[in-house]
């Protein structure tokens, strides 16, 4: 077993429940091939630097997780049918890094006001 | 002719071995790496604000010369900043 983090980049025009279906989807799929989710962040609605498949914004959603070999052959799978998404980056760690928020608007500010 | 520098270099450093006043002093500036203090800051996909700072207009990686970050953090900062590009964040 070991870390991982994902982000998934969905496409602009989905509505708050349908995000909340993404999001609920992919955690089902880790908790389901022997995997566990540790954490959930969502960026909110961003914009790109450019271009993306026409699309100037998109949903960020970051899930960081513990699995294995078969989970990320799962979601693999699963990511490359799914029509909502535009951009998806897994990417192993040793160590998770739990207490950082980079993309929290209110945490962020709260630590400058310190 | 690269050897022969390099011992013109070394004497030269001291301003009393100088042969007259009009002679160049080479004064070089080295620069510490500024990623390598301690507790410095975490070079990560999602560390924009130190990403936009090693990244061009034109979203080009700086070289190194430039920044003088050390050999090892520069490797790391580019794949990182390659990563923020496949997610569209630079």
């Amino acid at each position: 077993m070991s870390f991982y983090e994902q982000t998934i980049v969905t496409k602009q025009d989905l509505s708050a429940p349908e995000v909340e279906k993404v999001e609920s989807k992919y955690a089902d799929i880790i908790s389901g091939a022997s995997g566990k989710v540790v954490k959930i962040e969502k960026w909110g609605l961003l914009n790109f630097a450019r271009k993306i498949k026409n699309y100037n914004r998109g949903h960020y959603i970051h899930i960081k997780f513990e699995g294995n070999g078969k989970t990320l052959e799962e979601i693999n799978k699963k990511i490359k049918i799914d029509n909502s998404i535009l951009r998806n980056l897994i990417i192993k760690y040793k160590k998770l890094n739990l207490e950082m928020e980079y993309f929290n608007k209110e945490k962020t500010e709260d630590e400058k006001a310190k | 002719m690269k050897k022969r520098n390099k011992k013109f270099n070394k004497r030269s450093q001291n301003p009393l071995n100088k042969l007259s006043l009009f002679q160049k002093t080479d004064l070089r500036f080295s620069k510490k790496c500024p990623l390598s203090i301690k507790d410095g800051p975490e070079i990560d996909y999602k560390n924009l604000k130190l990403l936009k700072r090693y990244v061009t207009e034109n979203n080009k990686i700086l070289s190194s010369r430039i920044t003088s970050v050390s050999s090892g953090k520069q490797k790391k900062l580019t794949n990182e900043i390659k990563k923020a590009k496949i997610l569209g964040l630079l």
